[in-house]
């Protein structure tokens, strides 16, 4: 009987049938190709990408170098010194990240007491060497200042569910 | 003993003690701020309420005493409210911004937070500001507003450091704690008020804004400062020591550190810190590689031996390095043929060299011995060499009951013992005091003899005589003719009356010009009061330089002659012959005229300019070593960061120099294998012994009058080459320039007032310092502290010297 069945099976060529139908299907239907970067797909407000240091309105940076986000990082990517600056505050004299080794995973951001490091909706970044990918504080605050609105904004949204 | 039952755990303990104490046996932690087991009672976090049956309040674990059948509750319903609601108030008022406080990740009152805190707070009004203050440059005040008011802080100034220095002003809501006015915060012990403080309100200066304690690796250590060798923790961040904390050992430094202790650290760090081997030529210093150095080094150093004479070579350590380090010197020094090595830098008097071993030659001494020492005399066969020590363990400093102290500065330059005896007079002992200045110990001092140095042994003359007469015993020759004084009869009373009787001689004492007089003399009149007789070792080995042999046997010179003959080629290890010997300047006109010097050091010192070699080593944190403190405790300990730049382990410089001069017995591999070498199969219990084989001088009991005496102290953040480097301890007060203290009346002879410039001359050399007035010297002694940059100009510790006008 067995046997019966699988002669139609093969004479019929009905897995290739099969197959060109599902082909066929495809072929027909709506694209979602994106074309990037022309195109882009959507994205949500917490999406987590490049970082960036936030400043407050006055220009002051927020970071006050508590380091509870090196020692969370999960990936070991922050390096953070700190000192007394001059003005008696606690601040970071070096604030480091480096992307090779972050996994995006948002912890930063999530154990940041003064919202100052966040994630941002970047991820269009590039590095020709693997050292331009070793972000410092200099190019994170560039990053904050350069994106702030958006980055105020996202956080905004995203207030009520805080 | 009686019985308690805690959470359904019974234990047992004695009558008198408190719950919170009762609950740490039964292994039950109750939360507590202002409890502390080394502090008095002050019950006022009321942290630790628990309930006890029948009681319908809760009460405070901490000032409640236990009794028979007590039964407690830590964590029922109504204790845990309790807790729940003092840590609530505790909160009202506390900032909440952990993350810029200094404490976070080790506060107590956080962890507390988290363990018996609500989730959120209640309190939305505007919270109570505390103003910041400046109580120096050691402990940091800046975050007042975080004091929960525990009063630890006041409670050890006043009970530990033995002056109150610290204090709470103001009532209620509006209590502040404080220094005094405009005062800062002088004690020693200060360092401590940090671990103390439960919050993040006093915190350490230097350390204030650099890490976090979670990112700090802990290396255990052993203090290279005093005597004592107290127990560090030194913390370590990328290869670079962060700071130090205590480590417990209630049988040396309590759970206390000194500032010096403490805060020396920032001398590792320093920027003064040698880090290549350089080389001198044709006057210009010349960086190279430690192939180089060494080899040029060993080159001079055989070519001095062999052409001058191996006698012409002399060799002067720390008594702050290592025990391995002191005997791979000596053994290097003597591979070369020359006997001529010490580590006893600022001893003035060596004629105990020699002498120490065997039976006790004085007549009066009681046949068998009660006496300390008697038990352990060498019947015949092989002399043994003895060395000095404490003659006792520390601990037994704080349970003796009668106390005599023979010139020691001695919260300066002990202060952890300094600590220890303060708890032992506070307990009833007596302590004694002969001295030639009266620096106020902070404690209650039953008698005191405050003479001239050349009256030193006179008075311990006169103290042995009274103590005589009050036991009734037999007096030598030697004390006929000895006038017994008023001061020296109330402390021959007072130790005639102890039970537990300790004698201890001082830095001072020890390098006093009739050091060995002293000690016999001192070493009588503890035997004949059944005492024990000991020395406070200067530095961290001082007992070690004994066993490790690194001084002059019958033939070799010692560190006094061998630069009052100068040598023509001196090894310094980690020594600054200026600031660390007796003669300062007699130490730098030896280095300025000898030949070659090779200076094994961590710093760029003076040597600069004499010193043909300089080879950078490790301070004690980058090496392994060994420290056998002043009760012959022997302590070895690892490095805790890697040397900085091309600095090396003395130990293995010293090494690399034998095998290329070729001097046997150089092939250790580690530092353990030269401790081996060293302690092996020695019997330290039986060396620590202070037995002299010597009688007393007549002469030494009778002063001539002469001119003005120098008394020199070492000041305290100058007595070694790393805490001279200790950036925020030179800020202290007790660092602060020297001046030349006389009494009132003194200065007045001269025609100075307090305040003036003057020039003070010793021998040929003069320096200008300020005058300062101080009516509890004695007369005719003008104090010039030692060891100090602005008095290396003088000679000797001690001698006569002139003061005038400049
Ligand atoms: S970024 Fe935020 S979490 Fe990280 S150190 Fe600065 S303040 Fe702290
Ligand atoms: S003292 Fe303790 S609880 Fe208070 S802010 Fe500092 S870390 Fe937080
Ligand atoms: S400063 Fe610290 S130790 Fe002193 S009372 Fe306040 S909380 Fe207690
Ligand atoms: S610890 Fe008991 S009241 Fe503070």
């Amino acid at each position: 009987m067995e046997m019966i069945k699988n002669f139609f099976k093969t004479f019929l060529l009905l897995e290739l049938v099969k197959g060109m139908a599902l082909t066929g299907r495809y072929f027909f239907a709506r694209k979602i190709t994106v074309q990037f970067p022309e195109e882009k797909t959507p994205q949500g407000f917490r999406f987590r990408g490049l970082h960036a240091q936030r400043r407050y309105a006055s220009g002051e940076e927020r970071c006050i170098g508590c380091k509870l986000c090196e020692a969370i990082c999960p990936a070991m990517a922050i390096n953070i010194e700190i000192a007394e600056r001059a003005d008696g505050t606690r601040r970071t004299t070096r604030y480091d990240i480096d992307l090779t080794k972050c996994i995006f995973c948002g912890f930063c951001e999530e154990s940041c007491p003064v919202d100052a490091i966040v994630e941002t909706r970047v991820l269009e970044y590039h590095g020709e060497k693997r050292g331009d990918l070793y972000y410092t504080k200099t190019m994170l605050l560039a990053n904050g200042d350069k994106l702030e609105e958006q980055i105020a904004g996202d956080r905004a949204v995203d207030a009520k569910y805080r | 003993m009686i019985n308690v039952e805690i959470d359904g755990k019974r234990v047992e303990i004695e009558a008198g003690r408190t719950v919170i104490e009762a609950a740490q046996l039964a292994g039950i932690y109750i939360p507590h701020f202002c409890y502390h087991k080394k502090l008095s009672i002050a019950a006022s976090c009321r942290m630790c309420l628990v309930q006890v049956e029948k009681v319908p309040k809760p009460v405070p674990a901490c000032a409640t005493p236990v009794s028979d059948g007590m039964k407690v509750f830590t964590s029922s319903e109504m204790a845990v409210k309790a807790q729940q609601g003092v840590m609530e108030f505790l909160l009202i008022n506390h900032p909440l911004d952990c993350p810029v406080c200094d404490q976070g990740g080790e506060c107590q009152l956080q962890d507390l937070a988290v363990g018996y805190g609500a989730t959120s707070s209640r309190y939305g009004e505007e919270k109570r500001v505390v103003l910041h203050k400046d109580i120096g440059p050691l402990v940091s005040a800046e975050e007042m507003s975080r004091c929960i008011n525990c009063t630890r802080c006041v409670r050890f100034c006043q009970e530990i450091a033995g002056q109150m220095e610290m204090g709470q002003a103001f009532r209620g809501e509006h209590a502040e704690i404080m220094s005094f006015v405009g005062k800062t915060v002088d004690t020693e012990l200060s360092g401590n008020m940090i671990d103390l403080c439960p919050v993040g309100a006093l915190t350490s200066k230097p350390f204030r804004y650099t890490a976090r304690n979670w990112e700090l690796s802990r290396r255990k250590s052993v203090s290279p400062h005093d005597g004592l060798g107290t127990n560090l923790a030194v913390q370590v961040k990328n290869n670079r020591v962060m700071r130090v904390v205590p480590i417990e050992n209630e049988e040396i430094n309590e759970c206390w550190l000194s500032d010096k202790d403490r805060f020396g650290y920032e001398g590792l760090n320093s920027g003064e810190r040698l880090t290549r081997p350089m080389v001198k030529q044709n006057g210009k210093w010349q960086e190279v590689e430690w192939q180089v150095a060494l080899e040029y080094a060993a080159n001079a150093l055989s070519q001095v031996a062999s052409c001058a004479g191996a006698t012409e070579v002399g060799a002067l350590a720390t008594p702050h390095s290592t025990l391995e380090e002191l005997y791979l010197l000596q053994k290097l020094v003597r591979g070369l043929g020359s006997d001529n090595v010490d580590f006893r830098l600022r001893q003035a008097d060596f004629s105990a060299d020699g002498k120490r071993a065997g039976n006790h030659p004085h007549v009066n001494l009681p046949a068998e011995g009660e006496g300390a020492n008697a038990s352990s005399r060498v019947a015949g066969g092989e002399p043994r060499k003895f060395l000095p020590w404490l003659g006792m363990k520390v601990a037994e400093i704080g349970t003796s009951d009668r106390l005599l102290i023979v010139g020691s500065f001695l919260r300066k330059d002990h202060p952890l013992l300094a600590q220890r005896i303060r708890q032992a007079v506070k307990k009833g002992a007596q302590a004694n005091l002969v001295h030639s200045a009266d620096d106020d110990p902070l404690m209650k001092v039953a008698n005191k003899a405050i003479v001239a140095p050349d009256a030193m042994a006179n008075t311990l003359a006169q103290i042995l005589k009274a103590m005589a007469t009050e036991k009734q015993a037999a007096t030598d020759a030697s004390l006929k003719g000895i006038e017994v004084g008023g001061a020296a009869a109330a402390i021959a009373r007072s130790l005639a009356g102890g039970e537990r009787v300790a004698v201890l001689l001082g830095n001072f004492a020890q390098q006093h010009p009739q050091a060995t007089q002293l000690q016999l003399l001192a070493q009588r009149i503890a035997e004949l009061c059944g005492g024990k007789f000991g020395f406070l070792g200067e530095a961290a080995n001082s007992v070690g330089g004994h066993l490790a042999n690194a001084l002059p046997g019958a033939e070799g010179m010692n560190a006094a002659s061998m630069l009052a003959a100068p040598r023509k080629a001196y090894l310094l290890l980690h020594a600054e012959p200026e600031l660390d010997c007796a003669n300062s300047q007699q130490a730098l006109s030896a280095m300025y005229a000898a030949d070659l010097v090779v200076a094994l050091s961590a710093y760029r010192h003076h040597a600069v300019d004499y010193a043909n070699v300089l080879l950078p080593v490790a301070p004690f944190t980058e090496t392994s070593g060994t420290f056998v403190s002043t009760e012959g405790r022997v302590q070895s300990f690892k490095g805790a960061v890697k040397p900085l730049g091309e600095a090396r382990p003395a130990w293995k410089v010293l090494r690399v120099l034998g095998n290329l001069l070729n001097v046997a017995g150089f092939d250790h591999d580690s530092s353990e294998a030269v401790r081996d070498e060293v302690l092996g199969g020695m019997d330290i219990p039986a060396k620590l012994n202070n037995a002299l084989q010597a009688t007393t001088q007549p002469s030494a009991l009778s002063p001539q009058p002469s001119g003005l005496q120098r008394v020199s102290d070492v000041p305290i953040y100058s007595a070694d080459a790393i805490v001279r480097r200790a950036a925020a301890l030179q800020k202290t007060r007790d660092a602060e320039e020297p001046r030349v203290a006389m009494r009132g009346d003194d200065l007045e002879k001269i025609g100075v007032s307090a305040g003036d410039r003057v020039k003070v001359t010793q021998g040929e050399n003069s320096v200008g310092l300020v005058a300062a007035a101080d009516d509890s010297l004695p007369p005719g002694v003008a104090r010039v502290p030692a060891g100090h940059a602005a008095t290396v100009g003088l000679g000797a510790m001690f001698g006569n010297v002139t003061v005038e006008r400049a």
